[in-house]
């Protein structure tokens, strides 16, 4: 536990106006993980997501100074992520790379490879896991975006419209829209989890 | 709000889902679904794409980003992460790659001539240079090893002016520590080779999985061919045994019948 009471994120943003960067750092650590995992989520590559999370901090700490409070840090930082989010995007539509497959490290892969299971075979399963993430990537921008924010943020419809600069029906229409897109897709490939009869309720 | 829920109001039932809804509304809904089989099926669908969301982690990356502000003004600050490359202007790393590759090559005492025998690489210490033409530069490469300091020194000075003139408050830092200048020097480029070793050698890794897959693929190809090769000879050795047979039968029903009269 720490020795004292925790600041909250306003009291950091403060600190570290008055020109104490070690308040930063501690937001950093605070807000590393969400901030890498939604980007990754968005852009769905480990290395870039991390570029995008350490320009996010970087673009954090020296805009800082005009960051007024007018809406939750978390929310101002998401904000940034998602922006640069979008510029990797376009930058990818605009000059696609071939690279080895997201997640699966090559290095690791022929170390790991045995003489009874073949490469193919190691690929597949380590891409089981995220077949979710791949439908996800077959979702418009917004839609994807938009169930990111929700379902891994826990971001209120709100909240999501504001930072998406949207109605808050559009938000609840691009949430639905895009589940329901999942949810076919996901049954056509056999997911069994997203046939059961429980009641959500 | 309307006074009851229909089945076409999809806002309303994705607000039930994730519950931001108020208590008027969630007691309509609930009605609804008790007597909509399809909306309390479609809700359900939607419940375990929610589920399926969940197994959705991203990897364990390494990250512990750290803001160092410099003393400086201009308050240039960098973020201290094991990086790939840094802000380095992409010609300098071009010019380090081959710095690095240049003095691989001396270490590694590899030769590359091309002549009357075809070319010719050979690497290690092992064999001697032969005696031909085009293997003096190779000699005279392994008697210039020492040598290749002052030029990296030289190349170093240059990219350090360089990245000064593109972030004149990140080369400051190690300017007061002049003395100290080549250590630090010395620091980066090593740094800057076990990057690029580290890049060398997940590529290597990606050659040899694919090398190894190639392989693989050709195992089974192989095994699927010698498969049919068998097959074929089987068959082609069944149909034999069994012309054979035919002509067997045929002679002993021949030679057993009574000669015409």
């Amino acid at each position: 536990m720490l020795p004292q009471v925790a600041m909250t994120d306003e009291e950091l943003v403060a600190r570290t106006v008055a020109g104490d960067s070690d308040s930063f750092n501690q937001l950093i650590k605070r807000w590393e993980r969400p901030i890498y995992a939604l980007a990754y989520r968005t852009i769905g590559r480990d290395e870039d997501a991390r570029d995008v999370c350490q320009e996010t901090f970087l673009r954090a700490f020296r805009a800082l100074p005009g960051f007024k409070g007018q809406a939750k840090f978390s929310s101002w930082l998401y904000r940034i992520t998602l922006n640069l989010c979008r510029d990797w995007i376009r930058r990818q539509r605009r000059t696609p790379i071939v690279s080895a497959p997201e997640g699966v490290d090559v290095v690791e892969l022929a170390s790991e490879q045995g003489p009874v299971e073949s490469i193919e075979d190691l690929v597949a399963r380590k891409q089981l896991s995220r077949t979710v993430g791949e439908a996800m990537r077959f979702l418009p921008e917004e839609q994807r975006t938009a169930i990111i924010l929700k379902e891994y943020h826990g971001l209120t419809f709100q909240e999501i419209a504001d930072l998406q600069g949207c109605p808050l029906s559009t938000v609840k229409t691009r949430l639905y829209q895009g589940l329901s897109v999942l949810r076919r897709r996901l049954e056509a490939e056999g997911r069994t989890g997203v046939r059961t009869t429980e009641k959500a309720s | 709000m309307t006074e009851t829920f229909t089945c076409d109001d999809k806002e309303q039932l994705v607000a039930y889902l994730y519950d931001e809804v108020d208590g008027i509304t969630r007691r309509r809904i609930e009605e609804h679904l008790r007597l909509c089989d399809a909306c309390s099926a479609e809700l359900d669908g939607l419940g375990g794409v929610r589920r399926e969301l969940a197994t959705w982690t991203p990897p364990e990356a390494a990250l512990g980003f750290r803001i160092t502000a410099a003393e400086e003004p201009a308050a240039v600050e960098t973020v201290a992460r094991p990086s790939r490359w840094p802000h380095i202007p992409a010609w300098a790393q071009a010019a380090a790659a081959v710095l690095v590759v240049a003095a691989g090559l001396s270490i590694a005492n590899l030769q590359i001539r091309y002549g009357a025998d075809g070319l010719v690489v050979t690497t290690g210490w092992m064999g001697t240079p032969s005696a031909d033409p085009g293997a003096s530069a190779t000699a005279a490469a392994k008697t210039e090893t020492p040598d290749w300091r002052p030029a990296l020194a030289a190349l170093e000075q240059s990219l350090r002016q360089e990245i000064h003139d593109v972030h004149p408050a990140a080369a400051s830092t190690p300017a007061p520590a002049s003395a100290r200048g080549g250590d630090v020097s010395l620091q980066r480029v090593t740094d800057l080779i076990e990057q690029s070793e580290r890049r060398q050698k997940q590529e290597l890794a990606l050659r040899l999985v694919q090398f190894g897959r190639d392989l693989e693929v050709q195992r089974r190809t192989d095994l699927v061919r010698i498969n049919q090769g068998f097959g074929q000879f089987e068959g082609r050795a069944g149909a034999e045994i069994a012309r054979q047979r035919q002509m067997i039968d045929y002679i002993m029903r021949v030679s057993a019948q009574p000669p015409p009269q």
